[in-house]
């Protein structure tokens, strides 16, 4: 129907653009919310499927009117009570949660997700919306058949044949409706009925290592929050401990009582299970949670954990360094920098076997393994004499000398003249035509490589620089020989 | 003379007692205290080890005859010889490195280097070089984009056990950052330099302050070769250590790249006539017998 004519129709009706993306937004935020409940939550596919379709153009409601959350709660409902009772008392709060938010909802639970599924959209009466276990084929037998998640002309059909209901389906022969239908209507049917498994792909990845703690009154405090991650850490360090394993990153969600979840994580250079080391970590990262107006709920999870090996996990080529690294704070002290200053602030500088400068020192995160014993020695005694300082991008500088081939007598850099007296040279560094250019390219075959004449120059006041000449002399359109010429370093 | 219960008052010998107890006592706890303020002034707290640099004529000025380690050091950049600002801070780069490499061989445990990039003409420290001071296997590099995460960085790696020294590149440094660096430094022991590309106002909390500016290198007649690298080191502070002639000590210094270490350039051979004889008087006290003969 177009807007004109259900304004014809129905002349106060209100209306209000369609905003797909921030629905979209919303539902991942009710999703998230929902991780209080349990980790394993979904977003329903087929409910942002028909919605794309043009149902929502008839639909009253938010999000599409169809959108739909998928929890999977299985070993989650004792914490509300014993079995059935606690189940029930689960869908209970959720239900009066999400309507305190001024959410319009309708839950229901039952052994398969697709009985659910159903039954939240088409259980006639408030009392079906729970589906006692192993109870669903009763449940479902008087729901119409657009429960079973099919598509607009498979159902159309059903309703043709006079298939109506969901029981309708039960008597008849399977093999007759498979060869009419597909396969599609058997595998709902069977999926809802939990005859075939369903498998629902969780929004977040699954930590298999996660405590929460809840609070009768929320809290807000800062020494509170501490308080209860330390409680909460302790306990997740027991996890650890009998699993054997230690934690490489821990994320903390403070579930607000305005229903926003705020989160923040840690990340260490090796597994770690030692509590009052993560907790020094977790104190930097804190202060950047807010409160908001109270959190009712922490959940301390691991999504990724290393098997713990102790302090024993130094490969015995790495040599002595690597055990002083680890054993003596080094490691915890780099995870404490580069928790605030950024993981690729925080490096170890490896020697690389090329000939180009730049590319001779290369940076590594701290948990790589180090540089053998010596290597570095060995590489600076093969090179020549090099500047203490290498300017990350070579500065183009402006170069007078009287021979071409000679090292230059002035160059200018940052408006000054540097009058060179003395100069080592050149030492010439060919490209590594071998190694791809940076663009993925590959050098022609049969070219000259580029090459680098360096000098090391020392100008009247003393100053000593590393200077390249880029290439040999060239003949300019005016005739004359010249050169690109480059400060590479500053030599001590 | 009625003698009055003695549980009510004292004997008077006790009495005095007790006073003199407690006038002994003032005293010592305020010198404790005044003393405790004192702190980072007071040797004894600054570590009794001293790390030698290595070249006698330096080190016999130097407080232990080395540099302490668990205080502050500063190395900056001077003008070169001309007056100008000195292009870049190479050669200072080279002393802190020189000074790094002589903390590091003296215990085992990380090199922790925390530097601010400088923008577009940024020029990090080049590893090839700092071999032959330390090896940078040893080194952290920390990068971090404000001053105060530099602090931060340095006053972490202080409190590590695992760390040998830790140095800051910084252009900015203030009283009380410094401060709290040498306090941090003096509680553990581990020493900590201050690498600044450029002379700063001066700051009165570290131990000692070296200027470090570029000179010609030695020159071989007949040749236009760059020879090995010559510094003008000034010792622009030195808490705790010896009172030198002049006013600010300066050596030429030479960096031997073959055998990596320091040695200092006898001055009379540049010296003018006036300033010559200073120089040798200056160098007899320091050096003593040996040039004398």
């Amino acid at each position: 129907m177009r807007l004109a004519d259900a304004r014809a129709l129905v002349p106060d009706l209100v209306t209000a653009p369609g905003e797909p993306q921030a629905d979209e937004r919303l539902i991942e935020t009710i999703a998230g919310w929902c991780d209080r409940y349990t980790p394993w939550v979904a977003i329903d596919p087929l409910g942002g499927a028909l919605a794309e379709e043009g149902v929502e153009a008839c639909s009253a409601g938010g999000f599409g009117g169809d959108a739909g959350l998928l929890l999977d709660v299985t070993g989650c409902a004792h914490l509300f009570g014993h079995d059935e009772a606690g189940e029930r008392a689960l869908l209970a709060d959720l239900v009066a949660r999400l309507t305190r938010h001024d959410f319009t909802c309708r839950a229901a639970m039952a052994d398969t997700a697709g009985a659910a599924w159903a039954l939240a959209r088409y259980a006639e009466r408030q009392a079906d919306l729970f589906c006692p276990r192993h109870g669903q084929r009763d449940a479902l037998a008087s729901l119409p058949v657009e429960g079973l998640r099919l598509d607009a002309p498979i159902l159309e059909t059903f309703v043709k044949l006079g298939l109506r209901r969901i029981g309708d389906l039960y008597p008849m022969p399977r093999a007759p409706l498979a060869r009419r239908f597909g396969d599609l209507p058997l595998t709902r049917l069977d999926q809802a009925l939990g005859a075939r498994d369903e498998v629902l792909e969780p929004r977040r990845a699954v930590p298999a290592f996660r405590t929460r703690l809840s609070f009768v009154e929320p809290i807000g405090r800062p020494e509170d929050i501490a308080a209860a991650t330390s409680r909460l850490l302790a306990a997740l360090c027991r996890q650890f401990e009998q699993a054997g394993v230690g934690a490489r990153r821990l994320e903390i969600a403070l579930y607000r009582v305005d229903g926003s979840v705020d989160r923040t994580a840690i990340g260490t250079s090796r597994p770690n299970r030692d509590n009052p080391k993560l907790m020094k970590l977790f104190e930097e990262k804190l202060g950047e949670l807010d409160p908001g107006f109270g959190v009712e709920l922490m959940i301390l999870a691991a999504p990724e954990v290393e098997a713990w090996s102790g302090t024993q996990d130094v490969l015995p080529e790495a040599g002595a360094l690597a055990l002083s690294l680890g054993s003596d704070g080094t490691i915890d002290l780099a995870d404490r920098l580069a928790l605030r200053l950024g993981a690729e602030n925080v490096v170890r500088l490896l020697p690389r076997d090329s000939h180009l400068p730049e590319r001779v020192q290369v940076a590594v995160a701290v948990s790589s393994k180090p540089a053998a014993n010596g290597a570095w020695r060995r590489l600076a005694g093969l090179k020549g004499a090099r500047p203490t300082r290498l300017l990350q991008r070579p500065e183009p500088v402006e170069v007078t000398a009287f021979v071409p081939d000679d090292p230059p007598s002035v160059f200018h850099w940052h408006r000054h003249a540097h009058r060179i007296v003395r100069a080592d040279g050149p030492e010439r560094i060919a490209d590594e035509w071998w190694r791809p250019r940076p663009d993925g390219s590959r050098p022609p075959a049969n070219t000259v490589p580029p090459v680098r004449d360096y000098y090391r120059v020392e100008d009247d006041d003393g100053g000593r620089f590393w200077l390249f000449r880029d290439g040999p002399y060239k003949l300019a359109a005016n005739g004359q020989p010249t050169a690109r010429w480059f400060l590479h370093g500053f030599c001590a | 003379m009625s003698v009055i219960s003695p549980s009510a008052f004292a004997p008077a010998a006790s009495r005095t007692q007790a006073a003199n107890d407690a006038a002994a006592s003032a005293p010592t706890s305020l010198r404790e205290k005044i003393r405790r303020l004192e702190r980072a002034h007071s040797i004894q707290h600054a570590g009794k080890t001293a790390v030698p640099l290595g070249l006698p004529a330096i080190d016999a000025l130097l407080p232990e005859g080395g540099l302490l380690t668990g205080a502050l050091h500063e190395v900056e950049a001077g003008p070169s010889p001309s007056g100008r600002v000195a292009a870049h801070d190479g050669a200072a780069l080279g002393f802190a490195a020189h000074l790094m490499g002589r903390f590091a061989a003296r215990t085992p445990g990380t090199l922790l280097w925390c530097r601010r990039p400088s923008g577009v003409f940024d020029a990090p420290p080049y590893a090839p070089a700092l071999a032959a001071s330390f090896d940078p296997a040893r080194l952290l590099m920390v990068t971090a984009r404000r001053d105060e995460d530099v602090f931060w960085a340095m006053e972490e790696g202080l409190r590590c056990p695992g760390i040998a020294a830790v140095l800051g590149e910084t252009r900015a440094a203030d009283a009380t950052s410094g401060r709290r660096l040498s306090l941090a430094a003096e509680k553990s022991g581990v020493p900590a330099l201050l690498l600044r590309p450029q002379p700063a106002p001066p700051q009165s909390v570290c131990v000692t302050r070296w200027r470090i500016a570029s000179a010609p290198s030695r020159s071989t007649p007949g040749l236009h070769d760059v020879g090995a690298a010559r510094w003008r080191l000034d010792l622009r502070r030195n808490r705790f250590g010896a009172p030198s002639i002049a006013e600010i000590p300066s050596w030429l210094v030479e960096w031997n790249d073959e055998t990596h270490c320091l040695a200092v350039v006898p001055e009379t051979l540049h010296g003018s006539p006036g300033a010559l004889f200073e120089e040798r008087l200056f160098e007899e006290r320091m050096v003593g017998p040996r040039l004398a003969s």
